[in-house]
């Protein structure tokens, strides 16, 4: 996966999410997007996914420029999956419907080939049990995990993950986790937010450093983590890191 | 403690059942010869289940027409273009600023009878029965409108964004996402609304359609006769009864699914 962003800006009104925000990612499987809250890695995580346009700049993935047109949009974030910090599923439909409805009326699948994609989704990720259930009824780990479950199902070109385990406990965190490497080493793109640490230096090939809108820090987990240069990289990583 | 409170409840179930006793007394010995007379209302019986399918006829119509005015409204408020946006806003802070009765009147006396009349007669409709559901369905439509972008309104910004990024179309997003939860969500004041559309259609009689109500009045002034009215709340209750009972049914069954 090759990413390629220069002087890229987003606000919204007098608010700047993103200033002038340059990366070079020459390739990489799984991507990390670590730093500070408020530091502008949603914003740029959801101008990847194309669920906002950049205010300015040229954004590159896959070496494709990202479309600007609502159409070329619509495009792109149905050939990608995406999943939030919570309420990813429709809580009016079962585990399954939460499947089956994009397979059939975004995809394009006849409901007898979207409910085998879809069971075949919940299976590999042992959600098979809960298939019928309401997402009310599934704890927060299983929801994020039936949520992943839908946004690889047509089997998207990258995953993008915005904090997927920030609303969970640690337990749910570990087993959300557990399954994000589990794809990750099956060979799944993913570009990905996350204040875990730990995860972001042992699954990330490329880590980028966010803060104020821009990128204080980009490279491999080793470099960043064992050797940032930047002093703001430092001083948060010393933080987070010392307990 | 508990038994205190069975006690006082006991008392309270009597004193109410006394004061209705005492009211019943009261009015029925208010009552004269020939103000009661249970023979007339079967050999009036045709009139009365004509102006009672007639409210039930008027109430079909202005519930469709209601929904369409409601729908119309929430989809022209959410609507880019501002004009048409405070349009509908402007048209629905009228609707529910003036009262009905006012309204009927310079509806259809002012505006649609002058306008109308003669077209609908010439196409052989009932002009007052049908001048009648629109102005009803104009103002139920102003409250469903309202009700209905409430519970749009209600839906969480994330599942908007859920929407969006499993690749549905604006229309889908709607379609699957935001209104069945939004529907299941004013589903009771819904139910709520329609209750009081038929309610509210026994004012239609002052404009001269032929409703129970109407019909009712009519037979008073033929018989002076009080019974007559005893059918005309049967009659009523008949029909909103049933939608309380379903929309309570719903509500639960709703609510345990969300």
């Amino acid at each position: 996966m090759k990413l390629s962003v220069t002087s890229l800006t987003k606000h919204y009104g007098a608010h700047v999410a993103l200033q002038d925000l340059s990366i070079e990612v020459p390739t990489a499987r799984v991507l990390c997007l670590i730093g500070p809250s408020g530091g502008g890695k949603s914003t740029f995580l959801r101008i990847l996914g194309g669920l906002e346009t950049p205010s300015s700049g040229a954004v590159s993935l896959l070496g494709e420029a990202l479309p600007e047109s609502a159409d070329g949009l619509l495009t792109h974030r149905r050939r990608n999956g995406f999943l939030f910090q919570q309420f990813n599923l429709f809580p009016h439909l079962s585990a399954l419907r939460n499947l089956t409805l994009p397979l059939e009326k975004v995809h394009g699948q006849n409901p007898t080939e979207a409910l085998s994609t879809a069971r075949a989704a919940l299976d590999r990720f042992g959600l098979i049990d809960h298939a019928d259930k309401l997402p009310s009824q599934l704890s927060g780990g299983q929801q994020q995990r039936v949520g992943i479950a839908r946004a690889i199902a047509a089997g998207p070109r990258i995953l993008f993950l915005d904090e997927p385990t920030s609303a969970l406990d640690p337990e749910m965190t570990a087993e959300v986790l557990e399954l994000i490497q589990e794809l990750a080493a099956e060979g799944q793109n993913i570009i990905l937010s996350t204040h875990e640490m730990g995860f972001a230096r042992a699954v990330a090939d490329h880590v980028a450093f966010l803060a104020a809108g821009h990128i204080e820090e980009s490279g491999p987990p080793s470099q960043v983590f064992g050797n940032p240069t930047s002093p703001i990289c430092q001083r948060f990583l010393s933080r987070v890191m010392r307990y | 403690m508990l038994s205190k409170q069975r006690l006082l409840n006991l008392a309270a179930a009597l004193l109410i059942l006394g004061g209705f006793a005492w009211l019943c007394v009261a009015v029925f010995t208010s009552l004269k010869d020939g103000d009661w007379n249970w023979s007339r209302p079967w050999e009036y019986r045709e009139l009365l289940l004509r102006g009672w399918r007639t409210t039930i006829l008027l109430s079909l119509g202005a519930l469709a027409g209601s929904t369409l005015v409601g729908l119309l409204l929430l989809f022209g408020q959410r609507c880019g273009l501002p004009v048409v946006k405070w349009t509908c806003r402007l048209f629905l802070e009228f609707v529910r600023e003036t009262p009905l009765l006012v309204q009927l009147l310079v509806g259809y006396f002012v505006i649609f009878a002058p306008l109308f009349s003669r077209t609908f007669e010439s196409w052989g409709w009932n002009d007052k029965l049908v001048i009648g559901v629109i102005l009803l369905s104009l103002f139920e439509g102003a409250y469903l409108g309202e009700i209905l972008r409430g519970g749009v309104d209600s839906i969480p910004r994330a599942q908007w964004d859920s929407a969006r990024a499993v690749g549905f179309t604006p229309f889908q997003i709607q379609r699957y996402v935001i209104f069945p939860q939004a529907l299941r969500r004013v589903l009771p004041a819904l139910a709520g609304q329609f209750v009081s559309l038929i309610k509210d259609s026994s004012l239609l009689s002052v404009i001269g359609v032929q409703e129970v109500a109407y019909q009712v009045k009519a037979y008073t002034s033929q018989t002076y006769g009080l019974e007559g009215y005893v059918p005309l709340v049967l009659g009523y209750l008949a029909l909103t009864a049933p939608i309380a009972f379903i929309s309570s049914r719903l509500e639960r069954r709703f609510h345990h699914e969300t």
